[in-house]
């Protein structure tokens, strides 16, 4: 038990986990730093991230969760470790929170009401329904390259399948698709030059939150006069404690729906592509039973992927973690790309095995109130892809390596290569 | 056996119906229902895993 030190005396840890070239780095590197602090010091305080934005004078450091045992208990006391704070390291500007984070930051009960509205969308029985749409979207997306033999598969199939699949469920029309999917990059990308491409990172996550909010607005009017079978419809429509919700509510939870959804998924199909092409015997044990095998390899591919890399909660109060102090206010960071590789969890993690059973991995959260709500969405889509993919261009493969994003929460893949034999040279009648 | 829910507590996360399918449904008002009331003995670590994995604790199994 250490005693308890005010955050401005804690000194720091040695390892680094703040600086943006730990966070430019492959998640190999980053996996050799998590390695030794999950044996060695699993709980620690570190130093806040720098990244030349969001700096806050008053930002003392965070703690590091990277056990998967540690991460599952803060992810189940609530009550302890608040979301309403923020879910990022950086203590983003009150404005893009509220417009942009929706319920993944809030905390009970009103977290509670706002979920429920939601949840019925996204449970297995409703995404079962939805099935031949998230098929019929997959399909699309590899009919329109098939032909190509050399794609960037991150725009050109990683972004569509999250895109279109969201967009559907929420009720995006065509024409505004492409720019909510951009925009959503912003997200996390504001670190990036290439994204920012000389923009201010301040300005132009005001102006991605802007231009998102703009759709929404329009749809909100749109789904007033005439009511669809949508998501929007029933934000629109839903009423919490007696009182719909303001066009503000609904613009961030839409916001949030867009972000979550679109960001995450397709970081896992990029992943997931490059993990078969460098474990050509995995990809061989799948192709050798498809159809029972996908789920299991699915589970794996997302485990791989981590998307999400991570979270944070805030203190409520004081309170205690694995033996140490935590006191009110601290920001307590849980790292999901280290917990899933804690190997008091995972035989050799750091080998993709798709056949890996049970896969207790927490790329969907450690199981709180705060659990992936896209989860069940997510599966079907990697699964339908990957079917789509894996029979119609057997040969498929990455080419050299992807330039990765420089972000600390999701583990973005800018863009990647693939290659193919066109599908119409191979034999296949369409 | 039965499935008790305290309805203080349920979420509506939905983690149950991941669990057990022909057991629990978020309905489409986000509440949940359970849809066999007798549930057969060799069901049992089904019911057990949704209780444990509940996020939060709103399940619980009656004899």
């Amino acid at each position: 038990m250490t005693t308890a030190l005010t955050r401005a005396a804690r000194p720091y840890d040695q390892a680094d986990l703040s600086s943006l070239e730990f966070w430019s780095g492959t998640a190999r590197d980053r996996e050799k730093v998590f390695a030794d602090l999950r044996t060695n010091r699993p709980i620690s305080w570190h130093r806040p991230v720098t990244n030349g934005m969001f700096e806050d004078p008053n930002d003392q450091g965070f703690w590091a969760v990277v056990r998967h045992a540690d991460l599952v208990e803060v992810t189940r006391r609530p009550g302890d470790f608040l979301s309403g704070k923020g879910i990022t390291f950086e203590s983003l500007p009150l404005e893009v929170l509220d417009a942009a984070q929706g319920f993944i930051a809030m905390d009970p009960p009103r977290h509670t009401k706002i979920r429920r509205l939601l949840a019925s969308a996204f449970t297995p029985k409703q995404l079962a329904r939805i099935d031949e749409h998230v098929v019929a979207n997959a399909r699309q997306i590899v009919d329109d390259i098939a032909d190509k033999g050399e794609v960037d598969f991150v725009t050109e199939v990683a972004a569509l399948v999250p895109m279109h699949n969201i967009c559907d469920m929420v009720g995006i029309p065509a024409e505004h698709r492409r720019t909510i999917a951009y925009e959503s990059q912003f997200a996390d990308g504001w670190r990036d030059p290439r994204l920012l491409q000389g923009a201010d990172p301040l300005a132009r996550v005001f102006q991605t939150v802007a231009t998102i909010h703009g759709v929404a607005h329009e749809l909100i009017a749109a789904r007033r006069v005439k009511p669809e079978d949508d998501l929007m419809t029933a934000l629109v429509q839903a009423e919490v404690d007696g009182e719909r919700l303001t066009d503000d509510d609904i613009s961030s939870f839409f916001t949030l729906l867009i972000i979550a959804g679109n960001d995450t998924t397709r970081q896992s199909i990029a992943h997931g592509m490059k993990a078969l092409t460098d474990f050509p015997d995995q990809r061989a044990w799948l192709l050798e039973d498809l159809d029972k095998r996908m789920p299991l390899a699915v589970e794996e591919i997302i485990r791989w992927a981590t998307p999400i890399m991570t979270f944070r909660r805030t203190a409520a109060h004081d309170t205690e973690l694995g033996g140490h102090q935590i006191t009110e206010g601290d920001k307590v960071i849980m790292f999901y790309s280290s917990a899933n590789m804690d190997t008091e969890v995972f035989d050799h993690p750091e080998r993709l095995d798709l056949s890996r059973s049970p896969n207790k991995h927490v790329a969907f959260g450690g199981g709180g109130i705060h659990h992936c709500l896209g989860a069940q969405l997510a599966r079907r889509q990697i699964n339908a892809t990957f079917r789509e993919l894996l029979t119609r261009l057997p040969d498929i493969h990455t080419v050299g390596e992807p330039e990765l994003g420089n972000g600390n929460f999701f583990h973005t893949v800018m863009s990647m290569t693939a290659e193919f034999t066109p599908e119409n040279r191979s034999g296949r009648a369409r | 056996m039965k499935i008790v829910v305290d309805r203080s507590k349920c979420s509506s996360i939905g983690l149950c119906e991941a669990t057990a399918p022909d057991i629990f449904e978020i309905g489409a008002n986000g509440s949940l229902t359970i849809l066999i009331e007798d549930i057969s003995d060799d069901r049992r670590v089904d019911l057990e895993q949704a209780c444990e994995n509940c996020p939060t604790q709103a399940l619980s199994i009656e004899d």
